[in-house]
């Protein structure tokens, strides 16, 4: 009588590690994930450009090096946004979801391997196309820009990457819930570029939503004691995505593929 | 008659078309009915006397956004990819077969668009100047001849904003890129109109001069531009991009 060798054992930790490591590659080899990237980089440093040259002319009303080579960000971030939406959804495109749902049952694993594999490339690149700008703007404005401490251009800095890192965590949960690419891309740039500052502009309360409580992190709202500050900003914008990527993560698993 | 019967039926049966619908009679309807019921506020406190001229035209102007997505979602679905399973065909392909002059195809396809953006401007305004109406009572502008003039432009703006999203969604054949470019424009401090800060010449672009069919003064303007000047300008942006659409879809592989 043979005995069946018995089949490897891997350990939790071990598979985690294989997870990230599988859609670390699928991301990195996603044509689209550096077009998206190379995209928003490549648009806000030709905004930046726009920007410094009104700042030069006085019209932004501020020589604030980083307050100027920071306005590009709201557009910018459109390119984030696509970005976590293409990883989510090209899964559904033909039926790659099955394969990475054969080779990885686990669908919460998953899940939190692909939003941490997004967070890991987003991460530099969100840090590049911010300091890029603001070191832009600060080498065109030279002497005439408003002297900041290096400690508040570090501080601002990070939120602005944490902010952009967090926003493409809500894409990501946003895409796995929606499933298409195009609609989720709707969705997402309609409500940050449409209802977003439209609602800003007439409802107190939308200063708690993830889009105004994410920009006062690194955009405050000077002179007005009610506004959201920075660290709030932060604590609020987590606060959305861990609720949406429970959303997301809860019809992840209960829906069919 | 039927190519364009055939492209009608296409492109209400998209879900997203309908989204797309909802999307522009809601987003201007609802944020007017915001906007004007916190003018009443205001007049009722007297701090204001009455209502802005342009309450319902600057909310029609982001309610654009619907028909940016029809025009971009008619195409882009031509292209889209089925899964592999499926056959991975592209309905493109079908469409060609049943139609092959490509000039044809294109020409209907841009009418339906046409006409479903000029029918749901129409319903867009209609349900965005009710809810002004409804929400400012008798302190709300009195619609006069004048009037009818602007939403017209309305309409012209939305109906050449489509076209406009289709020529390009044509050249790039994949919706994203379109949609992530023209959604992030329609943004209250869009692009362009910074752009005008930098130069005169961004007033002459497509949506800084379309808008003004219907608000002729836009806030710290540095171009005057009478709604006409307006209207033709962006009519020259239409009648340019959608000849180059034309020749690249006829003349590039399906």
């Amino acid at each position: 009588m043979t005995t069946v060798p018995a089949p490897p054992v891997r350990t939790r930790g071990r598979e985690a590690a294989q997870a990230l490591t599988a859609e670390l590659s699928k991301l990195v080899s996603l044509p689209a994930t550096w077009l998206t990237a190379g995209g928003a980089l490549a648009v806000n440093l030709i905004l930046t450009i726009a920007f410094t040259a009104a700042g030069l002319r006085g019209s932004t009303g501020t020589k604030s090096a980083l307050d100027v080579g920071l306005a590009s960000i709201g557009y910018a971030q459109a390119g984030f946004v696509v970005l976590g939406v293409l990883a989510a959804c090209s899964e559904y495109t033909g039926g790659q979801i099955r394969t990475t749902l054969t080779a990885m049952p686990r669908r919460a694993l998953q899940f939190t391997a692909k939003q941490l594999a997004v967070a890991i490339v987003v991460l530099p690149a969100a840090a590049i196309t911010a300091a890029s700008g603001v070191m832009l703007t600060a080498g065109a404005l030279g002497d005439t820009a408003t002297p900041v401490t290096s400690g508040h251009v570090a501080g601002t800095l990070s939120g602005v990457t944490a902010y952009l890192v967090l926003t493409t965590s809500i894409s990501v949960a946003v895409g796995v819930l929606v499933r298409q690419t195009l609609a989720a891309v709707v969705v997402l740039l309609g409500y940050l570029f449409v209802a977003g500052p439209l609602l800003r502009d007439h409802a107190a309360a939308a200063k708690y939503l993830p889009d105004s409580a994410g920009s006062a992190m690194w955009f405050p709202v000077a002179g007005n004691s009610d506004a959201v500050t920075p660290a709030h900003g932060a604590l609020l914008l987590t606060a959305w995505t861990v609720v949406l990527i429970a959303v997301a993560l809860l019809g992840y698993r209960r829906r069919d593929m | 008659m039927r190519v364009l019967a055939a492209e009608a039926s296409k492109l209400v049966s998209l879900p997203s078309a309908w989204i797309a619908m909802a999307a522009g009679v809601l987003v201007p309807s609802v944020i007017a009915a915001i906007t004007a019921s916190s003018a009443l506020d205001a007049i009722s406190r007297g701090a204001k006397t009455a209502a802005g001229v342009d309450t319902g035209y600057q909310e029609l102007a982001f309610g654009v956004v619907g028909v940016i997505v029809l025009g971009v979602v008619g195409v882009s679905s031509e292209y889209f990819t089925e899964s592999a399973e499926s056959g991975g065909g592209r309905q493109i392909t079908t469409s060609l077969t049943a139609v092959p002059s490509r000039l044809r195809l294109l020409l209907a396809k841009m009418s339906a668009i046409a006409v479903v953006s000029a029918l749901l401007a129409i319903v867009a305004a209609a349900a965005t100047m009710g809810a002004v109406r409804v929400a400012l009572g008798e302190h709300a502008p009195a619609l006069g001849a004048e009037d009818i003039a602007r939403l017209a432009g309305v309409v012209c703006y939305w109906v050449y904003t489509a076209l406009l999203a289709c020529g390009v969604t044509v050249l790039t054949r994949h919706g994203v890129v379109p949609l992530a470019l023209l959604i992030t424009n329609t943004s209250v401090v869009s692009v362009t109109y910074l752009l005008t800060k930098i130069t005169t010449l961004a007033n002459y672009l497509p949506d800084m001069a379309g808008v003004r069919m219907f608000i002729p003064k836009l806030g710290g303007d540095s171009v005057e531009m009478s709604p006409l000047t307006g209207g033709l300008v962006m009519t020259a942006w239409v009648t340019a991009l959608l000849p180059i659409a034309a020749i690249a879809f006829t003349r590039r592989d399906a």
